[in-house]
């Protein structure tokens, strides 16, 4: 019902509404990418807020929302942000973030001031400029070929089309200036250049966005798609691609979730940017968290069958060695529960004495001690510790050492049979 | 007939820098001809870093001039390959091992032209030199400090420069990648290269370079390694600091007088 209503409720108004969102965030999330690699987040959000006076001003000179006037307005306040940063710092003597703090608030809020002044004269409305009204954006339309297209979208495009065109020829230098910009000066990139045609682009991507989803959420566009695609892939072009599809993707979401429940798109998108980033952040193959978690679960539990077979590996050695078989010690709950799955996939069967060893157990069980016991002797041998040193490390290196590296161990300490302590080193099957 | 005079390779000509007001290098005057492994030792805080990056343009000079044969840096950069200190870039940065190789050839390609099949055959063979062909792919932050080293190294070479021109890099390097290192330089120089490294360890710059200058705010000595590094100049360089500099220095950047 509800996605019937939604399509003959006008869906071509939506379609438009999705659509200009969409290429908003296309536009934030490239420009964000370099933002985000060079940790200049800060400078995103100083720009996004300091564009509002070169909008007003702007406005009140003649221009229309998303007219090239406005849009000459706000990269022109950007860049009077970023020099007003500069100057703080080398005559102010501020650091660069309070700097960037002084100024992008003090230009925001003189935006502010003037658009509530001129309220009455100004085509302009304070909340418009903190939250957008992506819902209107479908009624200010302008005719292409035949199309009733809405302005804002045609902004969002032009800007985007610039931005990626021009971030494809330039990428090489983008990339060289942002991880080593003493290198790519020695080499000719004309590093100023490109890091202040960077804050352009970020000045044009905001005020391309700033209709449709207002100053504070524009942020939220330039850095969660980014932040999030880091967290998927280590190569930055990857980086790239993979943030604008975020950023499309959150944008339509959002829009059909804030439509559903009938509140702010602009927020909602918002909302599933920061969902999209906290889904990476436990859900991310390698470093999520959930990742995490199972990788220690799996291995303390690979720890506890391990302990276990060697534990009985040494109950036999000490029977054939014709010592007393070592009292079991109170084995703990997680030793019981090890003890039975080793017995389910056929490493223990029971025996005389509690658990033993089957013959797929038993090979394991020799892989556990020798890497104990070379550890051992490999110690002794490299570091003189006393006798009683040589045990604590070995009990969590046996989980550690690989076929190769015992090898090597065994070729350097020699293929002795015995370790420290004197007992036999089992032979690598 | 006499042959016609030489230029220089690399030619510090009464160079004077200052961060800000205060100088920290003055009149160095430092003529080196021909292709050798050249040292530049001085203690912390000597001006060793700051020498290099006045003659490749990255900080201004206050005075004085530098060429490289007989030219402006900016006439000759594609012949001068740079290897900055390696803490100075974050090595978290998303690019892989020959990402940062083929920046080496970006100088030639010039602004626009991408890197194509010839330039990354120059990045395989430049990261095979350093040992380092078998990590081509990895994320740069995956590597050890002197694998990170290297392909710093693999990336100048993939400059294929006449000058090479190294800040430390020998700091915080283990043993094998300090000789791998050791190697390439040697090779270069063998190949008829300049390469000119900054370095703070004496036992090593003894045994290392052909000719060295000692540094310390000025040029203390420069010359064959042997002929430098004698226990006199040592002092000069090391005990006998010149604390009339630094103070003259600070006295300039706050426009008063030394007391």
């Amino acid at each position: 019902m509800t996605t019937l209503s939604f399509f003959t409720d006008g869906g071509g108004m939506h379609a438009w509404a999705i659509a200009t969102a969409a290429m908003v965030a296309a536009g934030c999330a490239l420009v964000g990418t370099l933002l985000v690699v060079r940790r200049m987040s800060l400078v995103g959000d100083a720009i996004s807020h300091a564009v509002l006076p070169g909008i007003v001003v702007a406005v009140l000179a003649g221009g229309r929302l998303g007219g090239p006037l406005v849009l000459v307005g706000a990269v022109a306040a950007a860049l009077l942000t970023v020099w007003l940063t500069q100057l703080l710092r080398s005559e102010g003597g501020l650091s660069e973030d309070a700097g960037a703090g002084v100024a992008f608030t003090t230009l925001f809020a003189v935006g502010v001031v003037i658009v509530t002044a001129a309220a009455s004269r100004i085509d302009l409305d304070p909340a418009c400029v903190l939250h957008g009204l992506l819902e209107l954006v479908p009624f200010d339309t302008v005719p292409i070929l035949g199309v009733e297209v809405p302005r804002a979208f045609l902004t969002a495009t032009v800007v985007f089309v610039t931005l990626a065109l021009t971030a494809i020829a330039t990428w090489k230098l983008q990339v060289f200036t942002a991880f080593d910009p003493g290198a790519a000066r020695a080499a000719g990139v004309p590093v100023a250049a490109v890091t202040t045609g960077l804050l352009v682009a970020t000045a044009l991507a905001t005020v391309a966005g700033f209709e449709a989803v207002g100053a504070i959420l524009v942020v939220a566009m330039l850095v969660v798609p980014a932040a999030t695609a880091e967290l998927l892939t280590r190569r930055l072009h990857r980086i790239a691609v993979l943030a604008i599809l975020l950023g499309v993707v959150a944008a339509a979401i959002g829009y059909l979730a804030a439509w559903r429940w009938n509140t702010t798109a602009a927020g909602m998108i918002a909302v599933v940017l920061g969902m999209q980033y906290l889904a990476c952040v436990l859900l991310s193959p390698d470093d999520g968290l959930v990742a995490r978690l199972c990788n220690r679960g799996w291995f303390a539990w690979r720890v506890a069958c391990e302990d276990r077979l060697a534990a009985w590996w040494r109950a036999e050695e000490a029977v054939a060695r014709g010592d007393t078989f070592p009292s079991a010690e109170g084995p703990t709950l997680g030793d019981r529960v090890a003890d039975v799955w080793l017995a389910i996939t056929g490493r223990v069967s029971r025996g005389p004495r509690g658990w033993t060893l089957s013959g797929r157990g038993r090979e394991q069980a020799d892989m556990v001690v020798r890497s104990h016991r070379l550890w051992e002797s490999w110690l002794g041998r490299h570091a003189e510790l006393p006798l009683d040193h040589l045990h604590p490390p070995a009990e969590w290196i046996e989980h550690h050492l690989g076929a190769e590296v015992r090898r090597r161990i065994e070729a350097e300490v020699g293929t002795q049979a015995s370790d420290p302590h004197g007992r036999t080193i089992p032979p690598e099957p | 007939m006499q042959p016609p005079p030489r230029e220089p390779i690399l030619e510090f000509h009464d160079v004077t820098v200052a961060y800000g007001r205060r100088p920290v290098l003055w009149n160095i005057d430092l003529a080196i001809d021909e292709p050798c492994l050249f040292g530049i030792i001085g203690p912390n805080g000597a001006g060793k870093s700051t020498l290099l990056k006045a003659a490749l343009g990255l900080v201004p000079l206050a005075g004085g001039t530098v060429r490289f044969f007989g030219q402006p840096f900016a006439e000759v950069r594609g012949r001068v390959g740079y290897v900055p200190q390696r803490e100075t870039v974050d090595w978290d940065f998303p690019v892989s091992v020959s990402d940062v190789v083929l920046m080496g050839t970006y100088a030639r390609l010039g602004w626009f032209r991408r890197p194509g099949p010839q330039e990354r055959e120059i990045a395989r063979e430049s990261l095979a030199r350093v040992g380092l062909a078998d990590v081509a792919g990895r994320q740069i932050g995956k590597l050890s400090g002197g694998q990170q080293q290297r392909v710093f190294l693999a990336r100048a070479l993939a400059q294929q420069a006449d000058v090479y021109v190294l800040d430390e890099p020998m700091a915080g390097v283990d043993a094998r990648s300090q000789d791998l290192i050791f190697g390439v330089l040697s090779e270069l120089r063998e190949a008829g290269r300049l390469v000119v490294v900054v370095h703070h360890d004496l036992p090593t710059a003894a045994q290392w370079f052909d000719r060295v200058a000692l540094i310390d705010m000025r040029l203390v000595a420069a010359g064959p390694t042997a002929a430098v590094l004698t226990p006199q100049n040592l002092e000069r360089t090391y005990a006998g600091r010149l604390d009339l500099l630094d103070e003259l220095g600070r006295a300039v950047e706050e426009r008063g007088r030394t007391s």
